[in-house]
């Protein structure tokens, strides 16, 4: 499981709940300082594993470009010890969850996969 | 000794229908039951190339054929398939896109749904097409390059009919098509009018009564149109090394295949009906050792193509091989001699009736006809090629060879000879 537990599905459903902590969670996404760097949530993921590399091969070849674009802004960033200039720094609308719903269905299937192998099968009566 | 066998012929000959054709819920079902062990389901549906609208997407969506669908993933067809030992396969000619499920008796309501859960609700993803589709695509057309025979018929029909008939069954290397385009293909294509439903080993009822169920909501309004079939004709030479040198040298004609073009092709045809013997055809006599002479004959809804399918090791052996063919071709247009026509009408009834004994020729054989909804039953073919008269054969012969030709020389094209060289 390359994502993690996640409770945000249940958060959001809940209006009490999204209103106390979505608050919370853009101000910790935003101290978190990736936003300043231009990246997205979904660039932080790790992705020395099979799953994730099967994920990112179904982005489209824009989302590709884009994504390797990014690293390479914010590595250069990095190497000269200071974030992007304000214009460029990645807005919470802009942050969007673009890989992990590729990984979570690579998961799915690789979970199918696992059933099939070890599937027990009863002759019908 | 024919007149002596015809006699026996006269014993009255039971008309049997091998199939009965209901239409449940709009869609025509046909079923066959020889009490054969295994069951196999086909869905023949109008999506052959010659509908495709834009060039390979008929390629692409054979392909498709058992991805995933709004039930079950790739994977769990294929698995689920496994358990139950059954065979899936797609296969895709100019008119029609053919999905075969062939089972065990007893198992028809799973593949059946296999089968139409993939009509109705494919889902036709990227990554699939990317993943699965586009690698079986390319390694079909490289496969393809390196099959002469193969290339030298593509290249007929384009050369013979341009668009419609002519759109190749294969994609093009590197082509464009999206999963987008096979999506919206599969839509126009999937609908009520456009599928058959042909079952052998199987109960016409319990067909039909599954086949109601899982097809209930398939959309009925076809947006598929492929132009009326003309004929035009003409010549290409194809470079090619490694295989075989191959030439195409044929005739197209449009309207409705006729009987007499079948009794010609069974003629002419110089395979033996005894192996390792010559053969009785014109053709088998005269052409040179180590090349070989194949009568094609591809009759279609609206246009049928005929010609000569030449191999052998050098250019002028085949140039020798294919005069003799040709010469054989325009005696046959002056009228056969003796028995020869009644012997070509014997052969051309066997090869039809034969055909239906295997599920391959029956689907190809009855398969348009319920889909253009003109019964079962092969009678009409035989009784028109009993038909066949002197006059009418010798008429079709000579006004299919009155056309321009299509010629198509695959591989050393330096040495392959050219089409006024074959005395036409």
């Amino acid at each position: 499981m390359s994502l993690g537990p996640s409770l945000a599905s249940k958060v959001l459903a809940s209006k009490t709940l999204s209103s106390w902590i979505v608050p919370v969670a853009q101000w910790y996404a935003n101290v978190s300082g990736y936003r300043k760097y231009g990246l997205r949530y979904d660039d932080l993921i790790m992705e020395e594993n099979e799953d994730v590399q099967r994920a990112i091969k179904r982005l489209t070849p824009r989302e590709q470009y884009d994504r390797a674009y990014r690293f390479k802004r914010a590595s250069h960033a990095s190497v000269l010890h200071a974030p992007l200039d304000k214009s460029q720094w990645t807005t919470p609308e802009q942050d969007v969850r673009y890989l992990s719903p590729h990984i979570v269905e690579v998961e799915k299937e690789e979970k199918e996969r696992v059933m099939w192998d070890t599937a027990l099968i009863s002759r019908r009566k | 000794m024919l007149a002596a066998r015809a006699s026996s012929r006269t014993i009255q000959r039971v008309a049997r229908n091998f199939a009965t054709v209901v239409e449940s819920s709009g869609v025509k079902v046909a079923a066959v039951d020889s009490n054969q062990a295994t069951s196999s389901v086909t869905f023949l549906i109008k999506a052959g190339s010659r509908f495709e609208p834009k060039a390979g997407v008929a390629h692409g969506l054979k392909n498709f054929a058992f991805k995933s669908t709004a039930k079950r993933t790739a994977l769990g067809t294929v698995r689920e398939s496994e358990i139950y030992g059954g065979v899936l396969s797609a296969s895709l000619s100019r008119e029609h896109l053919a999905l075969t499920a062939e089972f065990l008796r007893g198992d028809e309501q799973y593949f059946i749904d296999v089968l139409s859960s993939f009509v109705t609700t494919g889902r036709f993803t990227r990554h699939e097409f990317n993943e699965y589709v586009v690698p079986v695509v390319e390694a079909e057309i490289e496969a393809a390059n390196f099959n002469p025979g193969l290339r030298a018929v593509e290249a007929a029909h384009a050369m013979a009919f341009h668009n419609g008939l002519g759109s190749s069954l294969l994609a093009v290397p590197h082509s464009s098509i999206t999963h987008e385009d096979i999506k919206n293909f599969a839509q126009s294509a999937f609908t009520r009018e456009n599928i058959a439903v042909l079952g052998t080993g199987i109960d016409q009822a319990t067909l039909s009564s599954l086949v109601e169920k899982s097809l209930s909501k398939i959309s009925t309004s076809s947006q598929l149109a492929s132009s009326p079939s003309s004929y035009y004709g003409g010549e290409t030479r194809l470079q090619a090394h490694g295989g075989p040198q191959t030439i195409f040298v044929g005739f197209g004609a449009t309207g409705v295949p006729t009987s007499e073009l079948a009794a010609l092709a069974a003629y002419l045809s110089p395979t033996p009906s005894i192996k390792w013997s010559q053969g009785t055809s014109p053709i088998s006599t005269a052409i040179p050792e180590g090349t070989s002479v194949e009568v094609v004959y591809l009759p279609y809804t609206d246009a049928s193509l005929f010609g000569f399918l030449v191999q052998g090791s050098n250019g002028s052996a085949i140039k020798e091989a294919s005069k003799a063919a040709i010469q054989a071709l325009k005696s046959a247009s002056s009228g056969l001699k003796g028995d020869d026509l009644k012997k070509a009408v014997a052969k051309a009834k066997f090869a039809a009736a034969s055909a239906v004994d295997s599920r391959e020729g029956l689907v190809s054989m009855l398969g348009s006809k319920v889909l253009a909804g003109q019964g079962s039953s092969l009678d009409s073919t035989l009784s028109s090629l009993d038909n066949v008269s002197a006059t009418a054969f010798s008429k079709a012969t000579s006004q299919l060879i009155k056309a321009k030709p299509v010629f198509v020389a695959v591989g050393d094209v330096a040495t392959l000879p050219y089409v006024d060289e074959l005395g036409l």
